[in-house]
């Protein structure tokens, strides 16, 4: 046998998968339900929320998928929500998956995290764990999830897996209540606890169609300030604006929508079993309750996924879209139209390739571009930023004393609603 | 151990992993506990998924090279050769072990 380091591994497998269009990549949303209530979700509902429980996927129901899924080819699988933990059952289900070979990564905020569940997970190891910290103060964190308590649930729940050696990381979403402590998350995460981190501040309005979470979304200008701050950020963006800018580079399917790996080798499944593109894609879904995933996703899903452009938008021939947020998928939720242009994510690609020094080639009637109404005030963001990073403008720091979290603490500070642990 | 009680024996999978073929390719996933390693996944090219076939807790490691060597038209000293060098890297990452009697 020879050995190979997982990136190599990866890489070859992808190449192979994509080559027939495996569905080697699933996303599967548990429950929409969650302990905390933060402002920027996309798709939480309240844990008392006993319609949206009983909605959900069984057990038995997500055997019969799990089961399909590998057979089809899945290979990669992750389990998403809501808040994973907040299934009484998902253990079972994440073991379930565990034995038919798939490699699994859990997405959790980590605040319903026990001993024995990481113990679980130390038999049943999962292939990475994300946990998403909404700040480094319980002030911040708390604003912004909502529920008093959970910073320290899920301080805890982070020590709970790192003390079993669990393959653990941080992120976090950026928004108006957190962005103030983005690097002292980053230090936390990096130095003390010797953890990967990353963040984005691209976010979505509610897949219920409410616009609720924009109100903390960061502006063009803070968020590229942002990329700013970190020169390994601005030298990642770069290197990716160079591998993924440019036009289509498949002429056959040019005049395709949807230009990523959704319906090609990923595919997500909501808490009800209907298949998606992605988890923010819902005008096309193929119910799993009525059918098989081999049908979903050979005929429903590649169909949707082959979905013809219907206009003539100035995205269309743009080559800064690696800089940008839009697809299918945000433009539904954000403009009503898979095709039509998302202003917010258009103003920050092209705030951010100004910012980074890189050509936007014209690309039809956009306002941000040379000529266009609102170049100029792009141009003068871009050195506005430019001139406040040059001028010291960095990552800010604070410093924090020891966070001490007992069991005592743990337990007076439970969330009512978590009756599931 | 001398190479002839090698070839004598016969090997078992270990229990908690489970082999996966997609697109071609046959990977071995080591799902829980202690087997194997767990950050790690193993691939066998055509010979050797071949061979990881034949393991079954009865068949002595004779007869698997037996059967590569009619079956990829080699030598038996290739063969025995390949044999012996996938069962040593697959006992050593846990991933077979030495049938008991019982398991014959």
């Amino acid at each position: 046998m020879e050995t190979v380091n997982y990136g190599e591994f990866s890489r070859e497998m992808h190449r192979l998968l994509m080559r027939d269009r495996y569905p080697s990549n699933g996303t599967i949303e548990v429950t929409r339900r969650c302990p905390l209530t933060c402002a920027h979700c996309y798709n939480n509902l309240p844990m008392s929320d006993s319609a949206a429980r009983r909605s959900e996927l069984t057990f038995e129901e997500h055997c019969r998928i799990l089961d399909e899924i590998t057979e089809a080819g899945c290979l990669w699988l992750l389990f998403t929500g809501g808040e994973i933990f907040a299934r009484k059952d998902f253990l079972d289900i994440y073991t379930y998956a565990k034995s038919k070979g798939l490699l699994i990564t859990l997405f959790t905020n980590g605040t319903l995290m026990t001993p024995e569940i990481a113990d679980h997970l130390v038999e049943w190891r999962p292939f990475a764990i994300e946990i998403t910290l909404y700040g480094r103060t319980r002030e911040t964190y708390e604003r912004l999830t909502g529920i008093p308590g959970s910073f320290d649930r899920c301080i805890r729940g982070i020590e709970l897996l790192l003390e079993r050696k669990l393959p653990l990381s941080l992120k976090t979403v950026a928004v108006t209540i957190n962005r103030h402590e983005i690097w002292d998350m980053k230090r936390y995460a990096e130095e003390e606890l010797g953890v990967g981190f990353k963040f984005d501040a691209l976010m979505s309005p509610r897949i219920d169609c409410s616009q609720s979470p924009l109100a903390v979304r960061l502006t063009p200008q803070e968020s590229v300030e942002l990329d700013l701050q970190d020169p390994v950020r601005v030298s990642e963006w770069k290197k990716f604006a160079e591998k993924f800018g440019g036009p289509v580079n498949t002429p056959e399917h040019s005049d395709e929508i949807y230009h990523c790996g959704g319906g090609l080798n990923s595919f997500a499944i909501d808490p009800q079993g209907r298949m998606s593109i992605c988890v923010l894609s819902h005008f096309d879904t193929y119910d799993l309750r009525q059918g098989s995933f081999s049908e979903g996703w050979n005929n429903f899903l590649n169909k949707a996924r082959r979905k013809k452009m219907t206009m003539m938008t100035k995205c269309v021939k743009c080559e800064i879209k690696a800089m940008c947020g839009m697809c299918p998928a945000n433009g539904e939720l954000e403009s009503g139209h898979a095709e039509k242009p998302v202003d917010y994510l258009c103003q920050v690609a092209h705030l951010r390739a100004q910012s980074f020094g890189l050509a936007v080639p014209p690309h039809g009637d956009c306002e941000y571009c040379e000529g266009g109404q609102r170049y100029d005030h792009i141009v003068e963001l871009a050195d506005s930023l430019r001139k406040h990073i040059e001028g010291g403008a960095s990552k800010t720091f604070s410093r924090y004393l020891p966070i001490v979290s007992t069991e005592k603490k743990l337990t007076q500070s439970s969330c009512s609603s978590c009756s599931c642990h | 151990m001398s190479e002839m009680d090698v070839l004598s024996s016969c090997f078992v999978k270990a229990e908690e992993l489970v082999t996966r073929h997609i697109a071609g390719e046959t990977l071995i996933v080591p799902v829980k506990g202690q087997v194997g390693d767990l950050d790690s996944i193993y691939t066998l090219n055509e010979v050797g998924t071949r061979i990881w076939q034949l393991i079954d807790g009865d068949t002595p490691l004779s007869n698997i090279v037996n059967a590569i060597q009619s079956e990829y038209e080699v030598t038996e000293q290739e063969a025995t050769r390949d044999v012996l060098e996938l069962f040593d890297t697959l006992q050593s990452a846990g991933l077979i072990r030495r049938a008991t009697k019982s398991e014959g």
